[in-house]
């Protein structure tokens, strides 16, 4: 248990302290705690998961001070602490073809490594999902393996592809969407993660496991001219 | 069939409602409307506003009847004034009923002493909804008009006006306020005792870099005693920021998801509405409440 208490955040939040450091298992209790909350029907208007803080939001102070009880009375509660398999483990095809590549070089030369290394490493790890945030459906994956941490571009891109796989420090993501941003590209996945239309719009989730492997760029436009479904990339692509 | 058109856009106009709520977790902002107390009574007055409220900072749109009739409502404090089709001039104020025939044109001037106006629409304005709400957040694409108004956008409004009945409601007294009463954030301790003084002591001039993700403030410089440099977590709207350069930023309804600098304070919910309505250079003051 990693989990030390609640707290007031201003007049109508509060926030789960998962104390200050961060790791897989400390992301695991709190994405576990996610869900049992979120599964307690509060009157919350959000309630947002990131390394090892749950932010809790409320309308005002009084509902959130009704619902404060019905959370402590859940962390309190270690018997039904139970919610773990409705995450999803998903193999996602990447394909790390120099035209998507933008920055892998960058990675190369800091690591002393080629680009085959570079695509093993990458594609050899199954990574967990932090939270989601930054912009919609944006994944935060890690751990990278310890040969591509790699700082933040000094100078962030100003547009960054849609579909982009990104590496930074010890994190990997997808963008979603065209965005600037600083993480060093390395390649690109032939389909959206978001989508608006759905009802439940993002592809991944808190707490899903994510595993790349590496597609031919014949294969990977093949993809994406299936134009698949937030559902139907669900079947195709999870587990 | 009744429908408008927007014959000038105006500057940052948006269609919003009161919010975008359980989707954060995603990376989906809360936007909704800027000042909520003025949507909250132009409710009064048209009640069947189906959530379709157009938001307009500084300079307000204009809008024309292309056809049929149309019955609005405006609210803020704006000037603004009706071209009839037989081209007479009518005048017009906020929070009065106002009916439109085919050929007339609202015309809202600008927002005075103040940032952010509203209209409503009796039948809302034909949209359909995007993740439960009419709110837009343009820097992530993400709305039942995903974007700013633009010239010549046209909305139809199928079902008739239900009476031409005037109707209105005392000018609400949505005062300007200029010191606010905030409450400790989660990151209070990672400012000295001298430096929350000078929070508390020191005036903040509201600046030009302010929009609806956050207000820009500049004043005395608060250098955290810890670090400008936090674990991303979870924020909501209302909460003082502090990057390293000291200057405090208020964020507003289109906030990132989470965010990676101490929260020094926070506003409690009516204050975002006021203080999304001070104009750059206005000068503020806050009052750090300690029970919460």
């Amino acid at each position: 248990m990693y989990f030390k208490g609640i707290n007031s955040y201003g007049d109508r939040g509060l926030v789960l302290d998962f104390g200050n450091e961060t790791s897989k298992s400390i992301s695991q209790e709190v994405n576990e705690t996610f869900l049992n909350i979120s599964n307690l029907s509060l009157q919350s208007l959000n309630i947002i998961p990131s390394f090892n803080k749950i932010v809790v939001i409320f309308e005002n102070s009084k509902i959130r001070d009704q619902n404060k009880d019905k959370i402590s009375m859940k962390m309190k509660d270690t018997k039904s602490q139970t919610n773990k398999n409705v995450t999803k483990t998903w193999e996602i095809p990447a394909c790390y073809n120099e035209d998507f590549a933008l920055d892998i070089k960058i990675i190369q030369k800091l690591h002393q490594i080629t680009k085959e290394e570079v695509i093993n490493l990458h594609s050899s790890v199954r990574y967990y999902t932090y939270y989601i945030g930054f912009m919609p459906g944006f994944p935060y994956l890690g751990d990278v393996p310890s040969q591509l941490i790699t700082p933040r571009l000094a100078t962030p891109r100003v547009k960054i592809p849609a579909r982009s796989i990104g590496i930074a420090k010890n994190h990997t993501c997808i963008y979603p969407k065209v965005s600037p941003g600083g993480w060093n590209i390395i390649g690109q996945i032939p389909f959206d993660i978001f989508d608006l239309q759905s009802s439940y719009p993002s592809l991944f989730l808190p707490g899903d496991e994510v595993k790349f492997y590496s597609v031919s760029l014949s294969e990977f436009e093949k993809i994406r001219k299936y134009n698949f479904s937030l559902n139907e990339l669900i079947k195709e692509y999870s587990s | 069939m009744n429908s408008i058109i927007i014959t000038r856009a105006g500057t940052h106009s948006t269609i919003q409602d009161f919010g975008r709520f359980q989707y954060q977790h995603l990376g989906v902002s809360p936007s909704g409307a800027m000042d909520q107390r003025i949507i909250t009574e132009l409710q009064k007055i048209i009640p069947n506003h189906q959530n379709q409220f157009l938001e307009f900072a500084y300079v307000g749109p204009s809008i024309k009847v292309k056809e049929g009739s149309v019955k609005i409502c405006v609210g803020g404090n704006c000037n603004m004034s009706i071209q009839k089709n037989n081209n007479s001039q009518l005048e017009c104020q906020p929070y009065k009923s106002i009916n439109l025939f085919e050929g007339d044109e609202l015309i809202i001037h600008n927002t005075i002493d103040s940032v952010y106006g509203y209209i409503a629409f009796e039948h809302g304005l034909g949209l359909e909804p995007c993740l439960n709400s009419y709110s837009t957040d343009t820097k992530a694409g993400i709305g039942s008009i995903n974007r700013p108004l633009n010239d010549e956008d046209i909305f139809h409004i199928s079902k008739d006006v239900s009476s031409w009945d005037l109707i209105s409601i005392p000018i609400p007294d949505l005062e300007k306020v200029t010191n606010f009463k905030v409450y400790p954030g989660p990151q209070l301790q990672y400012f000295s005792d001298n430096t929350l003084q000078s929070f508390i002591s020191g005036v903040f001039t509201v600046t030009n870099q302010s929009d609806r993700m956050g207000i820009r403030l500049k004043g005395e410089s608060l250098i955290s005693s810890k670090s400008h440099d936090i674990l991303s977590e979870g924020i909501l709207p209302g909460s003082i920021q502090v990057p390293s350069d000291g200057q405090p930023i208020v964020l507003m309804r289109d906030i990132p998801c989470t965010g990676g600098y101490p929260k020094i304070a926070i506003l409690n919910e009516v204050d975002i509405s006021r203080i999304s309505q001070l104009p750059p250079e206005t000068k503020i003051t806050f009052d750090l409440q300690t029970i919460y």
